[in-house]
């Protein structure tokens, strides 16, 4: 492990009603890091992100980030922290300017400062002639960039980004791996969450895998492939989740839409 | 899904819908998927801790029509057997609920975009899409008067028989009909001649205009009879034939009195035609609502902010740090530029300015107008606080409301200030401007002198806004609860309010019989909303969640 840990999970267990969704979550993360945390749909990838930001709560376990507990009620923590959703839910009633200004000043930046640096990001992701516009009329992919940049404005140490590329086209996905591994390599913390394996095998140092709120696999690319598993990585992510059953259940679906009456 | 009763009797008239080449099946599910939505309501999820019990709220909320039915329209029916009057107040009454509800509550879902993604693209034609947005619409309006006419109807039957009966039923068709039809057309007419931005906002000034025109119309009518003379004779002049309550009651004076002179046979005929001419021209320009409906969603290229010099201004002598200044601004934002907020909030500033007035010419009714300014008569302006608890409660909602997990992202210290500075955002962006138009009216029709009551009743309306975040919100985030049909009730909660706010009139009544009583009033009041203020929202030392 290199470097003081930024972010340390141990034995989180979490439940909604009666659905255990995480089994006890063990996770040391340290400075300067890419980690890719992947996993098959429900596996609880998105909990344990909300649950390190506090945005849920009632886990048992322990959640240090910085060093410190967060169950502790000290809320400080979260001034180096950014965050971008998978959902790409904010309040678009409000221009990209007046958004991202709010977001930079709840982070604590001046009002200037804020609005002077969401205008040279936007402009950066060529968005600078939509600034003034309200962002219901913003398009899947530049509500994404707004968001990248809502997480980034106030120059956070660690960063979650659920899914930060989608929506997003191929050169603009060039453009967030760059600045994903420059952000590494100036010492940020980055926890990424994804389903497109390919981008997760580039740009991640670390590697975890979660099946139903357990951690199945922890390491490099290289290590997972030493471990026995060949291939990329989403040969291997479907090995360890036990799952080689696809040619089947393509080809019941196309017979099940084939069948019945035909529609003009 | 549930198979709703409501549906079942819309079965009946199939062949209506059928003739007007609507695709009565698609139809009958879009509704049926809207009614199985509205009976499925829950808070959302970030908004924990108490967990509301699923289900329509506006059908728990019709007894309190049926209890209004009973008070308002019941007593006419026992005025002496002269169905002018007596009708036709019951009618005003019925329309002006209708309109009013219609106005504020219906509205949004008039002019829902939300669902144009979803619906549009399947094999659905606009004029069946926007049948279903009406028939829903419809069914609540339907359920809503006939809670309120049951008590009325059975005692009109008991009084006046069977035949009394069927008219009444008939004629409240007619009026609804007429009054949502009016209702579309009026928006269909403003879509159709402005777009983007300024549609938008003229959406709203119209809300409040209609919110005026309500009321006005209202007076108009209890005028047209002149009820000093104590007799209630009812003559006919031309200009009645633009006041349709009394179309309607025209058609018990014809059918059961027989009174067929032209006169009654005119405003029976227009009871008849205009509504059916109206929802004729209604069908055939239905399509090009829903087209229309699209510039909604557009915004018009701006590449300048707007300036927001008020708001940093206010900010600064509001706020104490600067995370509470930041979302204050935010707060104004939403106030300002959310539409489906402006489309609830915006009549009740309609009525908070209008109903002063009514109550101020009541008065003179009753005095002469030089007594009446001799008064100063500033007890009206009170009516004006009545839009308060309507609009503290509108603060919790916002069509955008998943949006609220950046509360919870960012580091804020004392989570109490979001819905502080919310309010005092509501406070000086919604009800100060409305109160300072009042202000000056009434400080021209009587004098400066007014001016230390006008302070009383702004420092009671400032106290009002804490209460009504204590009554009916009390929770810790704002923006963060879908907007819904018709989540509570709203008239409940300004009978309420009424009562509060009449105790606060009789307080303020009876201190200015005491000299010099009324400055320290105003500083006892002073003191209260700070030390309110600062037990509501102060900050605790160890607050945490868990």
């Amino acid at each position: 492990m290199i470097g003081e840990p930024i972010l340390r999970l141990q034995n989180i267990e979490m439940s909604f009603g009666n659905k255990q969704v995480l089994n006890g979550i063990n996770l040391e993360v340290g400075k300067g890091q890419i980690i890719g945390y992947i996993g098959p749909n429900g596996a609880g990838k998105s909990t344990t992100v909300k649950l390190m930001l506090g945005l849920i709560e009632g886990y048992s376990g322990k959640i240090e980030i910085f060093g410190k507990d967060i169950a502790d009620g000290d809320y400080t923590y979260k001034k180096r922290i950014g965050y971008v959703p998978e959902t790409a839910e904010l309040y678009d009633h409000l221009t990209a300017a007046e958004y991202l200004t709010f977001t930079g000043e709840m982070y604590g930046l001046e009002r200037e400062e804020a609005e002077k640096k969401a205008y040279q990001l936007m402009f950066q992701f060529g968005l600078e002639h939509a600034f003034h516009q309200r962002l219901t009329s913003f398009s899947k992919g530049m509500r994404q960039k707004v968001l990248i940049i809502s997480s980034v404005l106030h120059n956070p140490d660690l960063l979650f980004f659920d899914e930060p590329l989608s929506g997003l086209d191929a050169n603009s996905v060039l453009v967030v791996k760059e600045i994903l591994a420059k952000l590494a390599e100036e010492g940020k913390t980055v926890f990424y969450s994804s389903h497109i394996m390919e981008v997760v095998e580039k740009i991640s140092d670390r590697i975890v895998l979660l099946v139903n709120g357990l951690v199945v696999a922890d390491g490099s690319f290289e290590e997972l492939q030493q471990q026995g598993k060949e291939g990329t990585l989403e040969e291997i992510f479907n090995q360890m989740t036990g799952f080689n059953q696809q040619v089947e259940i393509a080809e019941r679906f196309v017979e099940i839409v084939k069948e019945g009456r035909v529609h003009e | 899904m549930n198979d709703f009763k409501s549906l079942r009797v819309l079965d009946a008239f199939r062949w209506i819908f059928e003739k007007f080449d609507i695709d009565y099946p698609i139809m009958r599910k879009l509704i049926q998927l809207k009614l199985t939505m509205d009976s499925r309501r829950i808070p959302a999820i970030f908004n924990g801790q108490k967990q509301k019990k699923e289900g329509n709220q506006f059908i728990k909320s019709l007894w309190l029509y049926l209890f209004y039915g009973l008070l308002l329209l019941t007593p006419f029916l026992f005025l002496r057997n002269q169905y002018m009057f007596a009708s036709s107040i019951l009618f005003t009454v019925l329309m002006f609920i209708t309109i009013t509800t219609m106005v504020s509550d219906f509205s949004a879902v008039l002019l829902d975009v939300r669902d144009k993604n979803i619906l549009q693209p399947k094999p659905v034609s606009n004029r069946t899409l926007n049948a279903a947005k009406l028939m829903h619409i419809v069914i609540y309006l339907a359920l809503l008067e006939g809670s309120f006419v049951i008590i009325p109807l059975a005692v009109g039957i008991y009084r006046f028989g069977i035949f009394y009966g069927l008219i009444f039923i008939v004629s409240i068709v007619f009026v609804s009909c007429f009054v949502v039809v009016i209702t579309a057309l009026t928006y269909l007419f403003i879509l159709r001649f402005f777009s983007g931005e300024k549609l938008k906002d003229i959406i709203n000034y119209v809300q409040i205009f209609l919110a005026v025109a309500v009321m006005v119309s209202y007076q108009v009518m209890a005028h047209s009879f002149e009820l000093t003379q104590m007799n209630l004779q009812y003559t006919f002049t031309w200009w009645h034939v633009f006041l349709p309550p009394l179309w309607y009651s025209a058609f018990f004076e014809v059918l059961l009195n027989q009174d067929y002179s032209i006169n009654m046979l005119i405003l029976m005929a227009c009871g008849i035609v205009i509504p059916l001419l109206m929802l004729r021209i209604y069908i055939k320009l239905m399509p090009t609502f829903e087209r229309s409906l699209s510039k909604l969603m557009s915004d018009t290229v701006r590449t300048k902010g707007k300036s927001h010099f008020f708001e940093d201004w206010t900010s600064k002598i509001l706020c104490r740090n600067a995370q509470e200044r930041t979302f204050y601004r935010f707060a104004s934002l939403m106030i300002r530029q959310e539409r489906e907020f402006k489309l609830k909030a915006y009549p009740q500033i309609g009525f908070a300015i209008v109903i002063p007035f009514v109550m101020f010419f009541n008065e003179v009714r009753i005095d002469s107008l030089k007594e009446a300014m001799a008064n100063e008569n500033v007890y009206p302006l009170y009516f004006s606080a009545l839009m308060i608890p309507t609009v503290v409660h509108l603060l919790k909602f916002s069509g955008a409301y998943k949006g609220n997990w950046i509360f919870r992202a960012t580091p804020i210290s004392n989570s109490k200030m979001f819905y502080s500075s919310t309010l005092k955002a509501a406070i000086v962006k919604l009800f100060l401007p409305t109160f300072a138009l009042l202000s000056i009216v009434f400080i021209a029709m009587f004098s400066w002198a007014i001016i230390p009551d006008l302070l009383i009743i702004l420092l009671v309306a400032i106290m009002m806004t804490l209460l009504s975040y204590v009554l009916l919100n009390g929770e810790v985030y704002p923006f963060s609860n879908s907007h819904e049909l018709t989540q509570d009730n709203n008239t409940l909660k300004v009978l309420v309010a009424m009562v509060v706010i009449g105790a606060f009139a009789l307080v303020h009544y009876l201190i200015a019989m005491i000299p010099y009583a009324k400055l320290i009033y105003m500083l006892i009041l002073i003191i209260a909303v700070i030390v309110g203020w600062r037990l509501v929202f102060g900050e605790k030392k160890n607050h945490g969640h868990s």
